[in-house]
């Protein structure tokens, strides 16, 4: 627990949270840096902090905060009464405020050695990301109480790189997007272009691997990837959606969940 | 991992011990179901509320035994039914956002039985999740349904026991209905068939 702190620099070191529940609360002006996988987590009355969030498994749920910029992970994101706040985020799930204005997401964009490992802990996929759809259960009528972060916003420029004379000046964290853990996405953004292709990664040992070697080698050659789904199917979904080439698949599918 | 699951019923202390490991579908809702008496109306409304973030859709899933790694916040409600030989039952999840709190009403009529979550490591909610619970027991459309309350998240090290929940939400001075606290854990499905025991006999005793 994180509780009244003001002008620091906190957090958890990988390893030391291990899928725990945290909870964070009356911090000011504070740089947290929570390196590691857990439960589930709150922050409230929080002013003014930059914050990362190494993936929960469960819900991450900011109550009355105000100028927070963070970088999180999770199943669920929630926000209730919250100001001004600048968020990187990899959801599962579609994310929530509520009575909260002034919020402005954008793709998930971090690494740290043992992150990759931290989402297998906390059971989330990396290609499960719906950070640009947010829902807003109180919506003002010619108003919007959240919008997406310019496309080229620069982590670095919202959440620092922990102070070297920290605690946490052993963990070698990258910002860059080429690095990133979870592929940048387009998401809701505009597209520049309206062809598209869909790759499909059937289940086996190499899917995520591979994946991602699409993904990196695209995108050096300057292609944008739009979205990414970890799913399982139904060999009646697989007619809908590969319709001629369905059933030659039906027994890939059935493998296992594909990407 | 053990867990002393500690169940107030009234004024008698009864203490459980002992990790309750769910096989196949025994506390699924088909189970529940056939533990049911049939009633003339052969229908049983169980109405699931509490604040958002309580767990009260996992508690939905784990019932239907659907994968619960994958939940999405509840924006209106969620239903689950099951039927057998004409007799039916169905279980209301209702979304807990304070700016939805109003429509719970809508769902109040013929409820058999009312489950209402608390998540037992959120310290911060305990009096907004007393207060609404507060405020649920004095609406005359639920008037004499019994309640069963859900101290869910056993399973995170910083939940306070259901003890001292009870306490804090003055649960003693229920006098107008059945009522029971549970721990449990919707995650691991710790505590669930206990809880559902209880939904199940209050349901049968008040349609005698």
């Amino acid at each position: 627990m994180l509780t009244g702190l003001k002008d620091v620099t906190v957090g958890r070191l990988p390893g030391k949270l291990n899928g725990q529940g945290f909870v964070i609360q009356e911090c000011e002006n504070c740089n947290i840096y929570v390196l590691d996988h857990s439960a589930t987590i709150t922050i409230d009355d929080c002013v003014n902090c930059r914050i990362v969030l190494g993936p929960v498994k469960g819900s991450v749920f900011f109550r009355n905060c105000k100028d927070i910029k963070c970088v999180v992970a999770c199943q669920q994101f929630r926000t209730r009464d919250c100001k001004k706040m600048d968020v990187f985020l990899c959801c599962t799930t579609q994310p929530i405020i509520e009575s909260s204005t002034g919020m402005k997401f954008g793709c998930f964009q971090y690494y740290y050695p043992e992150l990759a490992f931290h989402f297998k802990d906390a059971g989330l996929s990396i290609f499960n990301n719906n950070w640009s759809n947010i829902h807003d259960f109180t919506p003002v009528s010619g108003e919007n109480n959240w919008s997406l972060l310019p496309e080229d916003s620069k982590v670095l420029d919202f959440v620092p790189a922990p102070d070297p004379e920290s605690d946490f000046k052993s963990v070698r964290i990258s910002t860059e997007s080429a690095r990133s853990i979870v592929p940048l996405t387009k998401g809701g953004r505009r597209k520049d272009s309206e062809e598209s292709c869909l790759f499909v990664f059937f289940a086996g040992e190499y899917t995520a691997a591979n994946a991602r070697k699409l993904i990196d080698e695209a995108s050096s050659k300057g292609f944008v990837l739009i979205q990414t789904k970890e799913v399982s199917m139904k060999p009646e979904d697989a007619k809908r959606v590969f319709q001629n080439s369905a059933d030659d698949l039906v027994e890939w599918i059935s493998k296992g969940k594909f990407i | 991992m053990q867990h002393d699951l500690k169940r107030l019923h009234g004024a008698s202390d009864v203490t459980f011990s002992g990790v309750s490991r769910r096989k196949g579908n025994k506390m699924g809702l088909l189970s529940i179901l056939r533990k049911l008496k049939s009633t003339p109306d052969q229908e049983v409304r169980i109405l699931l509320l509490g604040l958002d973030n309580g767990g009260k859709t996992t508690l939905l899933k784990q019932l239907a035994s659907e994968d619960i790694s994958h939940i999405t916040p509840t924006q209106g409600f969620n239903i689950k039914s099951v039927q057998s030989q004409g007799f039916k039952l169905n279980v209301w999840d209702i979304g807990g956002q304070r700016k939805i709190r109003p429509y719970w009403r809508n769902y109040f009529e013929n409820t058999d039985v009312l489950i209402y979550v608390i998540d037992s490591a959120d310290r911060k909610r305990f009096e907004e999740t007393g207060q609404e619970l507060a405020e649920l027991l004095d609406e005359e459309k639920l008037s004499g349904v019994p309640v069963l309350i859900f101290a869910n998240k056993q399973d995170l090290l910083t939940a306070a026991p259901a003890s001292e929940i009870a306490e804090g939400l003055n649960l003693h001075t229920i006098r107008d209905r059945m009522w029971q606290i549970q721990s449990c854990s919707a995650l691991t499905g710790e505590g669930i068939q206990e809880g559902m025991n209880w939904v199940c006999k209050s349901v049968n005793s008040k349609k005698k």
